[in-house]
């Protein structure tokens, strides 16, 4: 168990800079997700955690110690890649002790601590296999197996559901979730999974393009996101966005375009007048309203029920908006709804510089 | 009208595309081929060597049975030969296995320039067999060589040496031309193997702690495994056969110092004209080769599998 901290991280390759001054503090036991698309450089600051890539400006400390000088095996770190990493031509038993078999753990001892890593994860069956006899699923519980034998300070995860069809990376999220609970060490877990970060994550950093855009804990960054990029990535389906314009009193902010019209308590002494602005929705907070008290006013575009749900795109002057409906929704396509959601689970956004406008 | 007549009229090749022996039709042509240009020619090789074919002796012939074997049972130079063979093809594999194995790990590092590298790198392999010993001869020449020349400034040998021309380097000195010529084919080989090694493992055995060296010996050489021995396999199979540069750097001398088995066969045929013994040479060469064949078709199908 060990604590994290970045400090200042940064990383260049010739002269493009991939990792801009990222700053992050993990706390003992803590699960901490980079989540961001493909060429965030969610992956690149997980290989300069472990050390497989050289730093080139800032500080990575490890429970108070700088780590930037020392080889990925003086880390004590243990890693789980996407495509497993496993050694086709060792047995499942050898591949996860081989770390400990590096270290010089004599047999007996290292045979004692594979058979309680593959009884935690249930692959004691499979440890004369080799890896080109197991299921994808199998593979997965191996790699996590060679990661927890070893008992390192910190787990380092890099994408390693994205392998797995959809019902397995379900199981594996959870197992990933009670084994973390169960050994209690910090964790640091790269996806681009949304979900993945919102169930498994103590803290999640969204990153976009080398920057960390919102670090905070998964509830904060729903519930109120940072800027229209964070609020966009996280959630299925994604925040609706209205353009429109905001004024401001300093008591009640009042948000207007075609067809929506809200108005919401401010405790902020900002006053503006007319400032274009972006309304951000979560599809699951809206409920239909047709009477005075309607926010946002359209025609009914589409109407999609998906078994539980029934998912409805609005439209509200000329700009689309995706409300979930619970299923008995009865409204179709062409007549005229009104929609109404809670003003505390909106978000508002500058439209200049997309950043979160406080209330 | 008649719809009928909108159909293909269906002759005898129609009727047999439909029937199980089609097949056998479309492969006919193959297997002529096959049957006129390797079995025939094989079988006929085969059967030379339990007879009397000399063209030195026109009159000398017929069936002979198992004399050529018992004669090359008694025959010092078919000893030495296979020796030499021996000696030849595992020194010049060992060789080429190293150094290919050393120039595809240097290829495979992303440096930049790598690529003029991996061209400069095949370039002996381009060479003809005739042309890489003329050029070696000439380069290895006791009296014009340039690198009797260079080691003598250098102060490694007192005067020229006659690599060729001395039974104590003879051998040693075309196994290292050979070796020069077909290390190539294995940097090739396993630089397309190496490159086939997942670059997640070289990092998760990094975070387990395995040096370099560990490295080496736990992930690339397994993961090539297979690659080394289909090359090694089918290197063997070509060195056996092939007596041309042995031919040309030295034809077999200084007395049989680099007498090898093709080497001896062909000469026995061309030079000697006597088919029969040297058929009887090859047929050896070819059982001895059907064990390599064998080995790698096993390795092919474990491959598959």
């Amino acid at each position: 168990m060990a604590t994290l901290s970045l400090q200042n991280v940064q990383k260049s390759y010739g002269g493009l800079q991939v990792l801009h001054g990222i700053d992050v503090e993990l706390e003992d036991g803590g699960f901490l997700v980079l989540l961001g698309p493909s060429g965030c450089g969610k992956s690149t600051l997980l290989n300069l955690i472990a050390g497989l890539d050289d730093i080139s400006a800032g500080d990575i400390r490890i429970d108070g110690r700088s780590v930037i000088e020392l080889a990925p095996k003086d880390r004590n770190i243990a890693m789980v890649f996407q495509s497993y990493a496993l050694y086709p031509t060792m047995t499942v038993e050898r591949n996860i002790g081989f770390g400990l078999e590096m270290r010089g753990v004599n047999g007996n001892e290292r045979s004692a601590a594979v058979k309680q890593a593959a009884d935690l994860l249930q692959i004691s069956h499979l440890l004369d296999r080799r890896p080109a006899n197991l299921s994808g699923g199998q593979r997965q519980r191996v790699a996590m197996g060679r990661a927890i034998v070893r008992n390192p300070d910190l787990f380092l995860f890099d994408e390693p559901l994205s392998n797995l069809d959809a019902k397995l990376r379900a199981e594996m999220r959870t197992e990933i979730k009670r084994l973390h609970g169960r050994l209690g060490t910090s964790v640091v877990y790269v996806t681009h999974d949304q979900i993945e970060a919102m169930t498994l994550g103590t803290k999640v950093a969204v990153m976009k393009g080398g920057y960390i855009q919102q670090f905070a804990d998964p509830q904060t960054i729903y519930e109120k996101p940072a800027n229209i990029f964070v609020a966009g990535f996280i959630g299925s389906p994604s925040m609706n966005f209205v353009t429109g314009t905001l004024t401001s009193d300093g008591r009640i902010a009042r948000f207007e375009a075609s067809g929506v019209r809200v108005e919401i308590p401010s405790n902020s002494d900002e006053m503006f007048d007319a400032r274009p602005a972006v309304l951000g929705i979560r599809p699951e907070e809206l409920k239909v309203d047709d009477g005075e008290s309607a926010m946002l006013t359209g025609t009914i575009d589409v109407v999609e029920p998906t078994g539980p749900d029934t998912m409805v795109t609005v439209r509200i002057g000329e700009q689309p908006i995706v409300a979930r409906l619970p299923s008995r929704f009865s409204g179709k396509a062409g007549e005229t709804v009104g929609l109404i959601a809670h003003v505390n689970s909106m978000s508002l956004f500058d439209y200049q510089t997309e950043l979160r406008v406080p209330l | 009208m008649d719809t009928g007549s909108h159909l293909p009229k269906t002759g005898m090749i129609g009727e047999l595309s439909e029937t199980r022996y089609w097949i056998y039709l479309l492969l006919l042509p193959s297997l002529v081929i096959i049957l006129l240009v390797i079995a025939y020619p094989t079988i006929y090789g085969m059967a030379i060597s339990f007879r009397e074919m000399r063209l030195t002796r026109p009159g000398l012939t017929g069936w002979v049975g198992f004399k050529h074997y018992l004669v090359m049972i008694d025959d010092p130079v078919f000893w030495v030969a296979l020796k030499n063979t021996v000696l030849w093809v595992t020194f010049a594999v060992v060789l080429e296995l190293g150094l290919g194995f050393i120039a595809a790990t240097a290829l495979n590092r992303n440096v930049p320039g790598t690529g003029i590298f991996a061209v400069l790198i095949l370039v002996p392999y381009f060479l003809p067999n005739v042309v890489a010993g003329h050029m070696w001869a000439l380069l290895l020449d006791p009296r014009l060589g340039v690198i009797n020349d260079i080691l003598v400034r250098v102060g490694v040998l007192g005067s020229y040496k006659a690599w060729f021309a001395d039974p104590n380097t003879a051998l040693a000195a075309t196994i290292f031309v050979e070796a020069w010529h077909g290390f190539p084919f294995f940097a090739l080989l396993l630089l397309a193997g190496l490159k086939g090694i997942p670059h997640d493992l070289y990092k998760a055995a990094a975070v387990d702690g395995a040096g370099p060296i560990a490295q080496f010996r736990l992930i690339t050489v397994p993961m090539l495994k297979s690659v080394i021995a289909a090359a090694v396999i089918l290197r063997v199979i070509s060195l056996v056969n092939s007596p041309d540069l042995l031919l040309i750097l030295t034809g077999g001398g200084p007395g049989d110092a680099t007498q090898v088995l093709s080497l001896y066969a062909f000469q026995t045929a061309y030079k000697d004209f006597n088919f029969g013994y040297a058929s009887a040479l090859s047929v050896v060469m070819f059982v001895i080769l059907m064990v390599f064949a064998y080995a790698y078709i096993r390795l092919s199908k474990i491959g598959q599998e």
